[in-house]
């Protein structure tokens, strides 16, 4: 019996695993060899492709500016999720609730629905071509459903722990930092993975916001042109780009699994 | 006193969260608002058009199509959640490779949908590789991506495919918590494997259940445009434009933001009682 | 005192003028083939201009109106934009500042401005030329039973070289890639160019043609009816016209296909991948016996944003983008068709490109999508789709169109 379902499943995992397959072999190719044999496996691999998107294409330097914002934003996001959900969860103040639904609400507006708005709320703050202004627009955009997490997760522990330390004299500054933040550690680390995925794979918002200096994806998606595309050259782009996440990924499989456990179960 | 300190200092707490959300997402969904009270003027500055781009809407084809393909889309939302559930019972049973099925099945979700458009195009065209696959057992070519019957379908399952692997992770994680004495006991009672599942376990999934259904619907409703830009335009016809596929067109092509906004804030405020009913389910979790 | 006033005045006055940057916006300045066009453009502006520069911002092609419109919109876009003529170019004229006047010499060297122009004026300066031609496979003619010098003239020509790649049965007859509805629009001028009196293209160009006239209906009905004939191969709205048809043309898989002149010239990579004697070219004919044209219009062209506040140096550096030195290294890379007439195009060599650049030589009539409001192509794009799916009739697609908006 259990043969019959894992037939299917494994299918389904191999198709999974195709997408890698496919752009690191056609990474290989040069352009004419990929129109002329899209499906076969590589005849003579060169890595060509790699230096160009590399060097030509700018990868290299795109790559820093991935990094320092989605590490930036990833920060931000987690503190100040961590403190709001901190205070939602476990203290009593007017318009908690209020609040609360606020920013549930905000989860429901998708980008496109404010772009012109935004953009120039943007301006108008002197955010636009400034690398904090896409770390601050990330968090705008990702902070809703972190707090929601950090909510529910810092709801379910027991708010005796926050009034033995207030006996001890601790302030609520020193509660947060000394209980809470390492008592989140699992939702955090699930939040930290998501959102490290989220700000490392959007290309509208960055495109919006940092329009001198680039962040990888959009390099990437500038390389697919109007009239042609190179497509090897394309898939070894986004191998460049992907194999950061994807070694986190591998690297950190067991930690995220969990993490993702305790985060959205306790939740 | 110490009671109003502690509340000053809360609400400190939530500031941060609050000025961020403010600034950068409530503020500029006011101020669509009102820019879907407006239209161009020819000279690079705008007018008040009061409900004109409202009342056009009501007209608007395309648009009334994008609605469609919503609740479409909506409608498909169980398998959603019970596909990745049905994969998850099955890995925690402990079904061969599962541990490798779990990890592999996460991969797409790390791919950008330019990859994942790209790989499907190819797979899903005429003359592609699953209608090759398709001949072979002397079934007809299908144009999955060409045809309005089935364009729709496929994208579904495509956006299905990029994502389901998160959904399986996370409906693990719920399985593994359910306490084993409850199983043990419901197990000592009689139940059969079926009605444990039923009766004990699923019940106690609840909670991840509606997790899973609330992020599912916020994805579905708002990330699914860099798919159907590569998959299918928005066509054939408008048998894949979805509201957010739509927006997008007015405000960059057509260069008419007035009307955008105006389809954004209708697609807003539909979402309104969809949203509802999730803050319900959030806040009721969160507070439990 | 006043020295101190004095000094002040002139580091205000004096520091726009050694510091100025331009920023430019395209789709296309790290495309390889253009690059070294851009580059010559920048290098030769600063050497004129000491102390300004230039600054590229390069935006993804799929995102590049809805970025631009954004921009625009919030009053910060930048100093130059590129646009694409017709209804693209229309579509931010407000936004434009106009240029009559402002060129100099080089107005009486353009062609294409038609399509960066309204009532009012010049919108852009153009810096290329865009038409349609139909490229086919002279190996496949063979194969068919075809002489592969004789390229169809008429419509009877042309529905004979299709019945015979029929009767063979190995490669559609016509290639075609609809899934934007970009087949639709290549079609669609094509055969209008053909059709159409002058007469009839200004008053298409001009909102009096309706789409039920029998005029446009001919050009809607040639669609349905080759794709009935089984002109065109199955799965056309599931393929991409850039790159998926002309990939398929380039492995020898289909016997013809609507191709570019343009800023990227598909002569060049045609003959690059067949080889360039296996490489022919003709005029679409139209149904009737009219003979067949060449439809051409402005492709790409740099408009000033009127916001600018340095929108007069932004004007000289359009004059160079669209001078005759610098877009010979547009052309010698790209192949790409230029708006300045002051080209030298005598170094071509390949034999499409030298019967093209005869065509164009002479007389060439407008490009009718070109014309149609950008709500309208979009609708076109749809109706297009479900034409080729069954599920309109002609006249009601037609019908259709002629409810969008001009």
């Amino acid at each position: 019996m259990h043969w019959v379902v894992a037939v299917p499943m494994a299918l389904l995992a191999l198709s999974c695993v195709y997408p890698v397959f496919f752009t690191v072999n056609n990474a290989l190719k040069d352009n004419k060899g990929y129109i002329l044999n899209r499906f076969g496996i590589v005849q003579d691999p060169s890595v060509q492709n790699f230096v160009d998107a590399w060097g030509r294409a700018h990868l290299g330097e795109y790559l820093f500016n991935s990094v320092t914002v989605t590490l930036g934003a990833v920060v931000l996001l987690l503190l100040t999720s961590s403190l709001a959900g901190f205070a939602l969860a476990m203290l009593r103040f007017p318009f908690r609730r209020v609040l609360f639904i606020v920013i549930l609400a905000s989860l429901m507006i998708p980008v496109q629905v404010v772009l012109v708005p935004f953009y120039r709320t943007m301006m108008g703050l002197g955010l636009i071509n400034t690398r904090f202004g896409l770390i601050l627009a990330y968090t705008a955009f990702f902070l809703p459903f972190c707090v929601y997490l950090m909510t529910a997760f810092y709801s379910r522990l027991p708010r005796e722990m926050v009034e033995a330390a207030r006996m001890d004299g601790a302030t609520l500054l020193q509660i947060w930092w000394n209980i809470m933040l390492p008592m989140g550690r699992p939702a955090l680390l699930t939040l930290g993975i998501l959102n490290t995925l989220y700000c490392w794979n959007d290309v509208l918002i960055s495109l919006l916001v940092l329009q001198k200096e680039r962040t990888v994806m959009v390099g990437i998606a500038a390389l697919r042109g109007e009239y042609t595309t190179n497509v090897p050259l394309l898939c070894a782009g986004i191998a460049l780009a992907a194999a950061p996440i994807i070694l986190l990924y591998i690297f950190f499989q067991r930690q995220i699994v969990d993490g993702i456990a305790v985060g959205a179960v306790k939740g | 006193m110490a009671r109003r300190s502690e509340q000053t200092t809360a609400l400190l707490f939530v500031l941060p969260a609050i000025a961020m959300v403010g600034i950068f997402r409530m503020f500029p969904l006011v101020w669509g608002f009102l820019l879907s009270f407006t239209s161009g003027d020819g000279q690079g500055g705008s007018v008040w058009v009061g409900i004109d781009n409202y009342r056009q809407l009501t007209t608007d084809t395309a648009f009334h199509d994008s609605l469609i393909n919503t609740a479409i889309l909506l409608a498909t939302l169980p398998v959603w959640v019970m596909l990745p559930l049905l994969l998850a019972i099955l890995i925690h049973q402990g079904v061969p490779g599962g541990k490798l099925f779990r990890a592999v099945y996460f991969f797409p979700a790390v791919l950008s949908a330019v990859i994942i458009g790209s790989i499907f195009n190819v797979l899903l065209r005429y003359d592609g590789t699953i209608n090759a696959a398709l001949g072979s057992v002397g079934i007809e070519a299908v144009d999955w991506l060409g045809s309005g019957t089935t364009a729709m379908a496929s994208l579904i399952a495509v956006a299905l495919w990029s994502t389901f692997g998160m959904s399986v992770l996370i409906f693990m994680a719920g399985l593994s918590t359910v306490s084993s004495e409850l199983i043990e006991a419901a197990r000592l009672d009689g139940a059969k494997p079926a009605q444990i599942w039923w009766h004990v376990i699923l019940p106690a999934m609840r909670p991840i259940l509606e997790f899973v259904a609330v992020v599912t619907t916020i994805g579905v409703l708002t990330s699914m445009f860099g798919l159907i830009y590569v998959l299918t335009a928005g066509g054939p016809g408008t048998s894949t434009t979805l509201p957010e596929f739509l927006i997008w067109m007015e405000q960059g092509k057509m260069n008419r933001p007035g009307y955008a906004s105006a389809i954004s804030m209708v697609l807003f405020v539909g979402m309104a009682g969809l949203a509802y009913v999730q803050i319900r389910i959030m806040s009721r979790n969160a507070n439990g | 005192m006043k020295t101190l006033v004095l000094s002040l005045a002139l580091v205000t006055t004096a520091l726009p003028a050694f510091a100025t940057e331009l920023t430019v916006w395209d789709w296309k300045s790290g495309d390889p083939a253009a690059a070294a066009y851009f580059a010559k453009a920048k290098e030769v502006f600063e050497a004129a201009h000491p102390g300004d520069t230039i600054s590229y911002v390069m935006q993804p092609n799929d995102q590049y109106y809805t970025l631009l419109g954004t921009a625009l919109a919030s009053d910060g876009g930048p100093d130059l934009f590129l646009l694409n003529g017709g209804a693209q170019a229309r579509a931010r004229f407000e936004n434009a500042l106009p240029l009559d006047g402002k060129l100099g010499d080089l107005a009486a060297n353009l062609a294409g401005t038609a399509d960066f122009s309204e009532a009012t004026g010049l919108y852009a300066v153009p810096l290329t030329i865009q038409g349609f031609v139909v490229y086919y496979n002279k190996a496949l003619y063979a194969d068919a039973g075809l002489d592969p010098a004789a390229a169809p003239k008429t419509w009877d020509d042309l529905a004979k070289v299709c019945a015979a790649f029929i009767a063979k049965g190995t490669a559609p007859c016509i290639a075609l890639g609809n899934k934007e509805g970009f087949g639709m629009e290549f079609w669609f001028s094509a055969i209008a160019a053909s059709l159409w009196t002058a007469q009839e293209q200004a008053d298409f160009a001009a909102g009096n043609l309706a789409w039920t006239s029998p005029q446009v209906v001919a050009v809607l009905q040639g669609w349905v009816d080759a794709n009935a004939a089984g002109w065109f191969p199955k799965g056309a709205n599931s393929t991409a016209k850039f790159m998926d048809e002309y990939e398929g043309f380039m492995r020898g898989e289909t016997g013809n296909t609507i191709g570019l002149i343009s800023d990227v010239a598909h002569w060049k990579q045609f003959d690059e991948m067949l080889g360039a004697e296996n490489v022919g070219v003709f005029m679409m004919p139209a149904p009737g016996g009219a003979a067949a044209k060449l439809p051409a219009a402005g492709g790409i062209g740099y408009a000033v944003n009127k916001k600018s506040p340095n929108a007069d140096l932004a004007v000289e550096f359009a004059k160079t983008l669209a001078s005759a030195e610098v877009l010979q290294v547009f052309f010698a890379d790209a192949g790409a068709v230029t708006a300045n007439t002051q080209m030298d195009t005598s170094s071509v060599t390949s034999e499409a490109a030298k019967t093209i650049f005869g065509w164009l030589a002479t007389e060439t009539v407008p490009m009718a999508h070109a014309n149609a409001s950008a709500a309208q192509l979009e609708e076109l794009h749809r109706q297009s789709q479900t034409l080729l799916n069954g599920e309109v009739s002609v006249a009601d697609a037609a019908a259709a169109m002629d409810k969008v908006g001009k």
